[in-house]
């Protein structure tokens, strides 16, 4: 299955243009083994019903900032204007990637939740899917389209790029989503990415409260998290206190969680 | 060409069964966080200090592990936080990138960037506000990597430094996300571990601040202090973060370690007081029982089993027990007929153990807390390295932490430069 995908990705790179160009070609020597993380022994297919929607909590982990990308067909637009509101599940990938516990993984379960999604119309008007690569040199606007044909997605999947790394830093940065070229010992660039799958959950008010790697990244649990957070009367998301902005709010979220003792979640 | 749902479905469930295949095993680490594989150049040592030895602060100290690198066997760097905060344990963020680690006494967390230069860890950031975030949690114990956050256990509260504890989430970034205390009956804490293919936890349980950083001996002529110690481990639904059964497994179950194979559903702990290997077994109807297995050494003499390790194909159980200094190796192909296959002396006194991923070798040290090691001649302080080839260990190297002017070296976690430097090394 990988060296398939090497192939594949051998044969996408070629006409790509890119400020550095990649050598994708001496791939071909290399064990697969070595191009991508190992995270653990056996699988991490579930083996379980996830807790029902609402039936759990899930606590403010960071906030992050409104962003530029550029749509798959070319229009700029922001992060915050493609959620208007809506509960978000964000993925960062490139579309040459390899790695089978990274970007695929990251497609395939977006594409099972914008099926589940299409099949609720109710919901899927209150959440929105968004793949952003991190890769603008080779993923433009228009490859990205060639991938949204590709999943041919409902209404809630989005496609991004962005305009270069003067705008993709901040906005991997914001997200703590580490990406590194993944080089030959000459320097050389192999034309993929270092990168620890992250997919985020973002609530209305754009505080991120999960992030699933490759340990937990199930369409079902996934769903009944989105569900939880559309269930949700605005504002009610448990303190948690992380990302919040200004000392004196953070100071004040110290307090709360000072006086509150034992989490409400075990009482 | 659309991909269909069913393709879609085939493809998930092949990314699923495949993604995470791998040789081996790099013990005691988060299935969230990639394992460093092949030759590791470095271990990282979260040491106490040592009042009169070197500059008597706790300190991470970086050796070096590569026997193809001149820094072979020595100290490459040490980076010292200033005091002594019960230096214990510590682990890595989820991308790798940091190493968190935490004082059992004041309870302050260090974190050091590792990244950068792996041979040279930086402190990037001191947390000093664990008891105020957490809502008066203490002793900051384990460190569980979790996407994007950390997860630490915890050993006691600031009210009555007894045992009632909770569970305490940080993100990356060093912010408080939330605390979990630990349900009624079950309030001691000590160790945490994730299996997310069952989506369930399992803690274990040690005891309070009081008990911690009392002389051992003292503490052990103490009839009443030690009945404060932990009697159960929780099953936790991890997702929901909610405790969903208590199991009875008496005499302080400390270490825990998930089986890693398929179908591996269960678990194995030690007990110190009472000196047995438990396991933890998922039953037909989704539940946990707790069972003891096989007797640690004589347990009449308490020996004390403190940190263990679970071989990647879960056939090898690593047990050291610390008042005979004695690293036992328990054949656990059958989780519930451990057969000892190997017993080796390590040294005076021994505490922690760490394989790497592919099992070739093994490394330990030699500290269980300050107040609790050996005193006089007995109190060794070591890294020792052994190669295990599946019937013994063979000596490689080790590092006296006195002569060395360094204290008393407790948990280790490996370092590697192309791990860090994301090169590929063509015809690996």
């Amino acid at each position: 299955m990988i060296r398939a995908a090497l192939a594949a990705l051998v044969a996408l790179a070629g006409p790509a243009v890119a400020a550095e160009v990649a050598a994708p070609e001496r791939l071909r020597g290399v064990d697969p083994a070595a191009l991508g993380y190992t995270y653990a022994v056996g699988t991490f297919a579930p083996e379980y019903a996830p807790p029902a929607p609402g039936s759990y909590t899930l606590p403010v982990i960071q906030t992050v900032h409104d962003h530029p990308l550029v749509d798959a067909d070319g229009r700029p637009t922001t992060l915050f204007t493609l959620k208007r509101g809506r509960v978000a599940v964000v993925a960062f990938i490139y579309t040459t990637c390899i790695d089978v516990a990274g970007c695929p993984l990251g497609n395939a379960v977006l594409a099972r939740i914008d099926g589940a999604l299409a099949a609720e119309p109710i919901l899927a008007r209150r959440a929105r899917l968004i793949t952003v690569s991190f890769d603008p040199e080779r993923d433009t606007p228009a490859r990205m389209a060639r991938v949204r044909a590709l999943y041919r997605p409902s209404a809630s999947w989005r496609f991004l790029t962005t305009r270069g790394d003067n705008e993709l830093r901040p906005l991997l940065e914001d997200f703590g989503q580490p990406v590194a070229k993944l080089r030959f010992a000459d320097g050389r660039w192999s034309g993929l990415f270092r990168h620890v799958l992250k997919v985020f959950l973002l609530d209305r008010e754009n505080r991120v409260r999960n992030i699933y790697s490759v340990g937990f990244l199930g369409p079902a649990l996934v769903l009944n998290d989105i569900r939880t957070l559309a269930g949700e009367p605005a504002s009610t998301a448990p303190p948690g206190a992380a990302g919040l902005a200004s000392p004196t709010m953070a100071a004040s979220a110290r307090r709360h969680a000072a006086a509150r003792g034992p989490s409400p979640r075990h009482r | 060409m659309r991909l269909t749902g069913g393709m879609l479905l085939l493809i998930l469930i092949a990314i699923l069964l495949t993604a995470p295949s791998a040789r081996g095993d790099e013990t005691c680490m988060s299935p969230y966080m990639p394992k460093i594989t092949g030759q590791e150049d470095y271990v990282y040592v979260w040491t106490l200090g040592v009042e009169g030895v070197g500059d008597g602060s706790d300190k991470l100290v970086t050796v070096g592990a590569n026997p193809k690198a001149p820094n072979y066997g020595k100290v490459v760097s040490t980076v010292s936080v200033g005091g002594r905060h019960e230096a214990h344990h510590g682990d890595f963020t989820d991308d790798r990138r940091f190493f968190w680690a935490g004082g059992l006494d004041d309870s302050v967390l260090y974190v050091f960037d590792v990244a950068a230069d792996p041979a040279h860890p930086k402190l990037a950031r001191t947390i000093d506000s664990f008891v105020r975030d957490s809502g008066g949690v203490v002793g900051p114990h384990t460190f569980f990597a979790l996407p994007g956050r950390v997860l630490v256990s915890a050993l006691s509260n600031d009210r009555d430094q007894g045992g009632r504890t909770a569970l305490v989430t940080y993100n990356n970034d060093g912010k408080f996300v939330e605390t979990a205390w630990m349900p009624d009956k079950a309030e001691y804490g000590y160790d945490v571990r994730v299996q997310p293919r069952l989506n369930r936890m399992l803690t274990s349980s040690f005891t309070g601040r009081q008990n911690y950083m009392r002389d051992f001996a003292a503490l052990l002529a103490d009839p009443e202090a030690m009945k404060h110690f932990g009697n159960t481990m929780v099953v936790w639904d991890f997702h929901a973060r909610k405790p969903i059964q208590t199991l009875a497994v008496p005499g302080a179950p400390l270490e825990i370690r998930w089986a890693l194979q398929p179908r591996h559903n269960y678990a194995f702990t030690t007990t110190a007081l009472t000196s047995k290997i438990w396991l933890i077994a998922q039953q037909d109807d989704g539940s946990f029982r707790a069972t003891p297995v096989a007797d640690i050494a004589d347990p009449k003499r308490t020996p004390l089993p403190v940190d263990i390790s679970l071989s990647a194909d879960d056939r090898f159980l690593f047990v050291d027990t610390f008042m005979d200094g004695t690293c036992r190796v328990y054949d656990v192909s059958d989780p519930r007929r451990p057969k000892v296959v190997h017993e080796q002396k390590i040294g005076a006194q021994l505490n922690m153990v760490s394989e790497t991923w592919d099992g070739e070798r093994v490394y330990f040290t030699s500290s269980l807390l300050a107040n609790w090691d050996k005193k006089g001649k007995d109190n060794e302080q070591f890294l020792k390295a052994y190669r295990w080839d599946g019937k013994r260990l063979s000596p490689l190297f080790h590092v006296d932490f006195l002569a060395e002017g360094l204290g008393r070296p407790h948990i280790m976690r490996f370092g590697q430069e192309r791990f860090y430097k994301n090169q590929i090394f063509e015809g690996s």
